[in-house]
Formats: C-alpha cells, structure tokens, sequence
C-alpha cells in the first residue's frame, strides 16, 4: 500500500549539467529535480540512490554535485535558506564547496584531529557560543554511540566509528545536505547496519536533510531510497562517445514502494528491471 | 630449532631473536680479535680501540662532540625553516618551480658551492653553517616534497567540504597534518646529513668537532684512534636517530608509522 506524501518546494535542481576534463567529457546532459518529501505525522528526509556500472561518472556528479567540482556547463541549485521566501518561493543559489557534506568511501578524517576536536572543526563557522557547541557535539555523540571514543585520533577508531564520525562532522558542516560515495563498499554485515541506521537517523532529524548516496548493491538502494536515478552511457548519443549520463529515474515514492520495511514482490521486480536498465547502458 | 633459523620468512620468537643478535655480536668481536692478530693485520686490536677512546677522551672528545651537536642543531634549525618555507608555499602553482628546481640542485658537488661560498663567506664558522644549510635543505625539499605529493586528493577534498578555504586547507591538512612527517624526513636525511657535517667541520679546524678529529686521526695514521673515532660517530647519529623518532611519536600521537 502506497504511503501518503506531499512534495513541497524544490530542494535540489540540477540543470543540463555537464563536466570534461582537458577536453573529454565524462558526464553530459544531466538533470533532475528533487522536491522537499513531506509526510503525515512524521519527520522524513529525502534518500536518493544513484545507481551505474564503473566508470559511467557518478562520482564526477557528485563531486559537481558537492561543489568539488567546477561544471563545464549546466548548474547546481540548492535553497538559499539565508535569504527571506518571497513570493512564496525560497531564493535559490548556486552550489558552493561546504553547501553539501562529501563522505568519500574511505570515510576520510583529519588525521591530526579526535573526534571532539574533527567535530568541534566542523562547527567552527556557526554562530554557537563555545558552550554551546560543545553541548551540541556531546548530544551528538551521545546518540551515535561515540562517547567512549570522542577523544581519540582516527587511527585508533574502528571501521565504524571512523564511518560515523564522518557522516557526523559533514552533517554539523553543512546542515541539511550530505552526499555519499559508495558507503557500503567493502563493509561486513555490522557496519552496513550501522550506515543503514546512521540514514535513519539523519532522515528522521530534519524533514530537508537530503542524503544522496552511490551503490553497486541495488538491493540496498532500493530498501533505503525514495528515489533512484541509473547512471549510464548515453546510446543516443550518435557519436559514440562513452559520456555518462542519467539513463533512467524511479520515483519509490509514486510507484508505492518508498518507506516500506522489508522487500515485497513490487521491490524484487523493480531490482530486475533497474539491472536490465544497468546492463544495457 | 636452527634449522629454523634458515627457512625464508620464518617467524622466531622474541628470545630467539635474542639468542641469533648475541650470535651474530660474538661471531664479529670473534673475528675482529682473529683478524687483528698478528704482526700484518688491517683492523686494530680491541686494546687498541680502547687506547684510541681513552687519547681521544683525553683530546676533549666531550667538547668536540658538543660542538658538532652544536653545529648540527644550528643548521638544522635554519634548513627547516627555510625548507619549510619554500614547501608550504609550493601548493601554489607560480611557486611550485621553485621547490622543484632547489630540489634538482641536491646533484650540484659540493666542492663546487664551497668554492663560491668561501668568495662571500668570511668567516669560518658562518661558511660551515651555510655549507650545511644549503645541502640540507635540497634534501629536505626533496623529501618533503614526496611527502606533499602523497597527500591523497580525499584529505583536501576533505577540508574543502568542511567549508575550509584553499588557505585553511594548507593549515590543516598540509602544515598541521603532517608535520609529524616533516620529524620523520630530518630522521631519514640524518645520515647523510651527520657524514656531511663531519666533512665541513674539516674546513675549519679551530671550531673543533668530531671532523677535526678525524683529520687529526687520519693525519698520524692512529688506527686505534680512527676505529674508536668512528664508532663514536656512528653512536652519536644512531642517538640522534632514535632522539628524533621517540620525539615524533611522543609529540604526536597518532603518528604510528
């Protein structure tokens, strides 16, 4: 049975967006538009998987997509929450470096910082009181099970701490957006747990918090996302030229399928087709 | 148990290790007593060696090591700074040239620079610090600079999506995340850096230090002298060598390489 929503105003526009480097281009004529999901009676972000075969430039778009990366042509638009609505309408800008939180799938963190110092560094642009941000960080650490390791450097935190002192400082850095590389590449059981749990948690904080993630397990991105775009080699393109692009966009949320707790018999055949989709491009 | 000893990427236990090291000490103090026998031999006998420590002692070995320590310390502490320097600013793209070509200069000889030097250098002590100062920073350079290209993109992009400017960046990741690095490139470089202070100091023999020592050794062709003399120069770098590393993962924590 489908869930109810709402779609309220536009979270994140991505307009004919295309990247080439010296030249050769990796990504083309990317667009898509995702809107603020609203649902009775409960707090609910947005999950967004992208999914495609190695080298299709998914991780190019994200690294446009987090403002790494300059777009040759096309843009990146996010709210402005800065500015005042007018008309009805929230401002829009272009995305900035640090408008959206970037987890790589190294889960990479400052070396020379613990926990509580990583943390208190991604907060140091708000306009808390020291007092403040530390009662905040605390709070945090406290829900994500770090307190027993907040004063200590990466190199001594397990695999899963490490993951969620990543997603963590990235979430106090950018407020509602993070976008993630492959995070369950290479994890056992337990830490894809932990991932699985860490997006709860971010979706459930904030109705804007956005999580966009990539996968190669298209299971997991169809138990966790409302929405999955395939990213593909463009066949229409006559010339032949290997350029990534969106091929295909699922709406879970339409189809009936998003927010459901296990796989049904409608989940197992959208996993089909998002693989024929995949194979063929 | 021996045989164990010899098969390629054997694990032995702590005691055995032990056991192989005291081996390997007896086997060479047996040899070097073997081999100093005799009326024709090359190496000194140990009683000459020790005869060579107590006349070197007696010559103020103390003093002159203090003075080459000296000597060291000084120009360490201008070569980091200026390596440093021309390090941290080289992630610019107009001055990336600049550390590269320094770094290309480490094949210049040495007579060469000395030659020069000497031309705007007058004074003894001043010239031997430059020397040092100039050939330890073209190897500092150079290692710093592979330290600075191993710096993966992730830890910048890192930074950068903690809405870190380029500067910031620099600071975090560059100058404060790896000057734990820096400890370990003048550890590396202590060797050569440690034989080429010994042959400077032989330009100005009133400054005194170790290689005034060996000049004065090699001059009466004092066997003993020369034997005693170098191992308390290989003793003295191997004390810096392990200084420097117990610095590094004393001062920085999370520094486990």
């Amino acid at each position: 049975m489908a869930l109810k929503y709402e779609l309220k105003q536009t979270i994140l526009h991505v307009d004919n967006l295309s990247v080439a480097y010296d030249g050769k281009v990796i990504i083309h004529k990317v667009s898509f538009e995702e809107k603020d999901t609203v649902r009775p009676e409960k707090n609910t972000g947005q999950t967004i998987a992208f999914l495609g075969r190695s080298g299709r430039g998914k991780s190019t778009l994200f690294r446009t997509l987090t403002g790494l990366e300059k777009p040759t042509t096309g843009k990146v638009l996010i709210p402005d929450y800065k500015k005042q609505i007018t008309n009805g309408l929230q401002p829009a800008k272009m995305v900035e470096e640090g408008d959206v939180g970037f987890v790589n799938q190294k889960y990479t963190l400052f070396r020379h910082k613990t926990i509580y110092q990583a943390l208190m560094f991604a907060l140091r642009k708000t306009n808390l009181a020291k007092s403040e941000k530390h009662d905040k960080i605390m709070s945090y650490i406290s829900d994500w099970g770090l307190e027993g390791c907040m004063n200590q450097y990466p190199v001594f935190l397990s695999g899963g701490q490490r993951q969620r002192t990543a997603i963590l400082e990235q979430l106090l850095s950018s407020g509602y957006y993070i976008v993630l590389d492959e995070p369950f590449s290479g994890l056992d059981i337990g830490n894809i747990r932990n991932v699985k749990k860490s997006f709860q948690l971010i979706s459930d904080s904030n109705e804007l918090n956005t999580i966009i993630f990539s996968t190669h397990d298209i299971e997991l991105a169809v138990e966790l996302a409302d929405s999955i775009y395939v990213v593909g080699y463009d066949k229409s393109d006559s010339s032949g030229s290997q350029v990534g692009t969106i091929v295909k966009h699922f709406d879970l949320k339409e189809m009936g399928l998003a927010w459901h707790e296990g796989l049904k018999k409608e989940h197992i055949d959208l996993i089909d087709n998002i693989k024929q989709v995949m194979l063929a491009s | 148990m021996i045989k164990r000893w010899f098969r390629p990427f054997e694990k032995v236990s702590s005691k055995e290790s032990a056991i192989i090291i005291l081996i390997w000490i007896v086997l060479v103090l047996g040899y070097w007593t073997l081999a100093s026998t005799g009326t024709k031999h090359l190496f000194p006998t140990p009683g000459q060696v020790w005869n060579g420590f107590k006349s070197l002692y007696e010559e103020g070995l103390v003093v002159h090591i203090v003075s080459s320590l000296g000597l060291f310390l000084q120009a360490i502490v201008l070569a980091v700074i200026v390596s440093l320097t021309i390090i941290y600013l080289s992630p610019l793209p107009a001055l990336k040239p600049v550390a590269v070509i320094l770094s290309r200069f480490r094949f210049l000889p040495l007579t060469g620079i000395t030659f020069y030097l000497a031309m705007l250098v007058s004074d003894a002590r001043r010239m031997q610090v430059s020397v040092l100062v100039i050939f330890m920073s073209l190897y500092f350079i150079t290692s710093l600079l592979s330290v600075l290209k191993d710096i993966p993109q992730e830890e910048i992009d890192h930074a950068r999506s903690l809405k870190s400017s380029r500067w910031e960046v620099l600071w975090e990741v560059v100058i404060k995340g790896r000057f734990d690095y820096v400890l370990d490139v003048l550890r590396q470089n202590l060797a050569i850096i440690w034989m080429m202070l010994v042959t400077v100091e032989s330009i100005l023999v009133a400054a005194g230090g170790l290689g005034v020592l060996i000049k004065n050794s090699d001059k009466f062709m004092n066997h003993g002298r020369i034997v005693a003399l170098q191992l308390v120069i290989l003793l003295v770098g191997l004390m810096l060598d392990v200084v420097l590393n117990v610095l590094r993962k004393s001062l920085f924590k999370y520094s486990t390489f």
